[in-house]
């Protein structure tokens, strides 16, 4: 078989077995898939921008935080659907807004700002809640955990096919000149700020969008859950495991992180952490384009051998 | 206005600023000369709150001699750290320079891994020690003895480490490293030497910063993540690698901080922070006081 074939191919088997899941099962495992599919939605959106470019975020809970507000926000007034829609929008526009001046900060300085700024709106958020006199916000008819459940999977779908396109694309091309010398690609005409905005922007839509959904799931909104910054951290882990410059990675890199809470995260949370940590430093040092990176590795030696 | 200019006000803004200002220049001291963001700097001050706590509980350890211990086990935890870990990458170029380019990402490994630790050997639960509670008056001041202690203990190492700098052999070799790490190489400075001792001095701080944190407040297992986002505020506002510039940024912070609460309410508190904090990123990111570099 032809081997460019075999990826999509086994990408659309996954989503399909994804969406044929609530057929089988309704109960515990739905909701292991939909967390699976959410994570994979998060993380291949992070990759657009800091997979790519080497920007890395370190505040992409701020666009799940506000992707879920839009819709409290929202809630009982416009459909559900709209808000969904309307939550990725805004995110679109705040990741501008912020991107135009924080992309021009580079290395380090770039992944503290980002955090600080998600922090920041996290405590804006918390003070406007406190100043409206709300202290958490019930959701009163959600819908079914079913529906939610191919909203995220589609997510999922829409941004593993955005990263895809755009690491296949003339805009792909130029986010790699970035991250291998910004000073070069300028140079050499590439419109840097502009792309890195971009990117930031579409790495920002499905996050909101996620976010917007999960909140229905929870039925329950309240600041300081819904932008923890525990979230930005595990989408840069999962990406780091996964391998951030390959679409195979961050769905590798979720099921990996699924493997694993699903045994540890229950029984012994601290062990949890401990080894997400050891990872995390085994990763970058060691395996730094991730399993999915690995994998190929792996692949075209064994290639390599069995021409010999 | 009474309030603004009261006394206490004043010795609450010298005590934030004290601690800002000790852990700002550890922090500082590891990045200007080695370029590595120790995210897990909060832990190493969780660490050394832990050793008084349980040398004052279990060992009715007088908590300043605790505190000296405290700096101690930290510096000695930092030099074994930068032996077994960090000497030999040293040796590979490339694995430098990925240790580089991903500091935060790995020492936020060794953040995650210190705090669970703690949480599995001490449970999550606050502890704390009353130790000095009585208030002293100085004139129109009244403050409690311990945060006294945590000024003075505190000032006096900020001092004690700006004096090592500016005097002694060592202190010369670090400002030549955080200015020219090769050229420093070139002029015959041991590099690895004093990256160790580098690593001990800037560990011990956070240590020692971490006794005199548990004289005055709980210590807890993720009591260090505010800690480090402080400390992160003071040395981008004091600039990168600029350890005079931590001291003043640090007791800057410590004023902002306060007066800004006093004069608004506790709930801007953390907005107040991250505000100042991107505000200076995004307008001066080489710091109040550093010179502008191309970078």
């Amino acid at each position: 078989m032809n081997r460019t074939a075999i990826l999509p191919l086994v990408l659309a088997i996954l989503f399909a077995a994804g969406l044929l899941l609530p057929a089988l099962t309704t109960g515990y495992w739905l909701g292991v898939a939909l967390t699976f599919f959410m994570w994979v939605g998060l993380v291949q959106s992070w990759v657009i921008l800091s997979g790519l470019t080497g920007y890395l975020s370190l505040g992409h809970a701020v666009f799940y935080g506000l992707g879920a507000y839009v819709m409290v926000l929202t809630w009982g007034q416009v459909p559900f659907e709209l808000a969904i829609l309307g939550a990725g929008l805004a995110c679109v526009l705040l990741a501008v807004a912020i991107g135009v001046p924080c992309l021009r900060v580079r290395g380090p300085y770039f992944v503290i700002l980002t955090f600080g700024v998600s922090e920041l709106v996290k405590f804006i958020v918390v003070n406007i809640e406190a100043g409206l006199g709300r202290a958490g916000r019930l959701i009163f008819g959600a819908p079914l955990i079913e529906t939610l459940y191919y909203w995220i999977v589609i997510l999922a779908l829409v941004a593993t096919a955005l990263a895809f396109l755009v690491s296949h694309s003339r805009l792909g091309s130029g986010l790699r000149a970035i991250r291998e010398d910004e000073t070069a690609a300028e140079t050499t005409g590439v419109p840097v700020t502009r792309l890195k905005v971009i990117a930031f922007a579409l790495s920002a839509f499905v996050p909101g969008m996620v976010g917007a959904v999960m909140v229905l799931r929870t039925t329950y909104f309240e600041t300081i859950h819904v932008f923890n910054p525990i979230t930005s951290f595990t989408i840069v882990t999962i990406a780091i495991i996964g391998g951030s410059d390959d679409v195979r990675g961050p769905i590798l890199g979720a099921a990996f992180l699924m493997i694993l809470s699903e045994t540890l995260l229950v029984n012994a949370p601290e062990i949890y952490m401990i080894i997400l940590g050891a990872l995390l430093i085994l990763f970058v040092l060691l395996v730094p384009k991730g399993i999915a990176g690995g994998l190929t590795g792996l692949i075209a030696r064994r290639r390599r051998e069995a021409g010999s | 206005m009474d309030l603004l200019l009261s006394p206490q006000l004043l010795a609450s803004a010298l005590v934030l600023g004290t601690l800002y200002a000790l852990l700002a220049l550890g922090l500082n001291l590891i990045y200007g000369t080695m370029r590595l963001l120790n995210i897990a700097h909060g832990e190493i001050v969780m660490i050394g709150g832990y050793v008084v706590y349980w040398g004052f509980t279990l060992a009715s350890l007088n908590p300043f001699i605790a505190t000296v211990a405290a700096a101690l086990a930290a510096a000695l935890l930092g030099v074994a750290l930068f032996g077994s870990v960090l000497r030999p990458m040293l040796r590979s170029g490339e694995l430098m320079a990925r240790v580089e380019a991903n500091s935060l990402l790995i020492f936020f490994g060794v953040s995650v891994i210190l705090q669970n630790l703690a949480a599995l050997a001490f449970t999550a639960s606050p502890r704390g020690i009353s130790f000095l509670d009585e208030i002293i008056e100085i004139g129109a001041l009244r403050i409690g003895a311990d945060r006294l202690v945590v000024i003075i203990v505190g000032l006096a190492a900020c001092f004690g480490c700006l004096a090592l700098f500016r005097l002694t052999t060592l202190g010369l070799a670090i400002r030549a490293i955080i200015q020219q790490r090769d050229a420093a190489a070139l002029v015959g400075i041991d590099i690895t030497r004093t990256n160790m001792a580098v690593f001990a001095l800037g560990f011990g701080v956070a240590g020692l910063a971490g006794g005199l944190v548990a004289m005055i407040e709980q210590v807890s297992p993720f009591m260090g993540f505010p800690y480090t986002i402080a400390a992160f505020i003071v040395i981008i506002l004091g600039g990168l690698g600029n350890l005079t510039g931590s001291l003043v940024g640090g007791l800057l912070l410590g004023v902002v901080e306060t007066y800004g609460v006093a004069l608004t309410s506790a709930s801007y508190r953390s907005i107040l922070l991250y505000g100042v904090f991107i505000a200076i990123l995004l307008i001066r990111p080489e710091g109040l006081f550093g010179k502008r570099r191309q970078r």
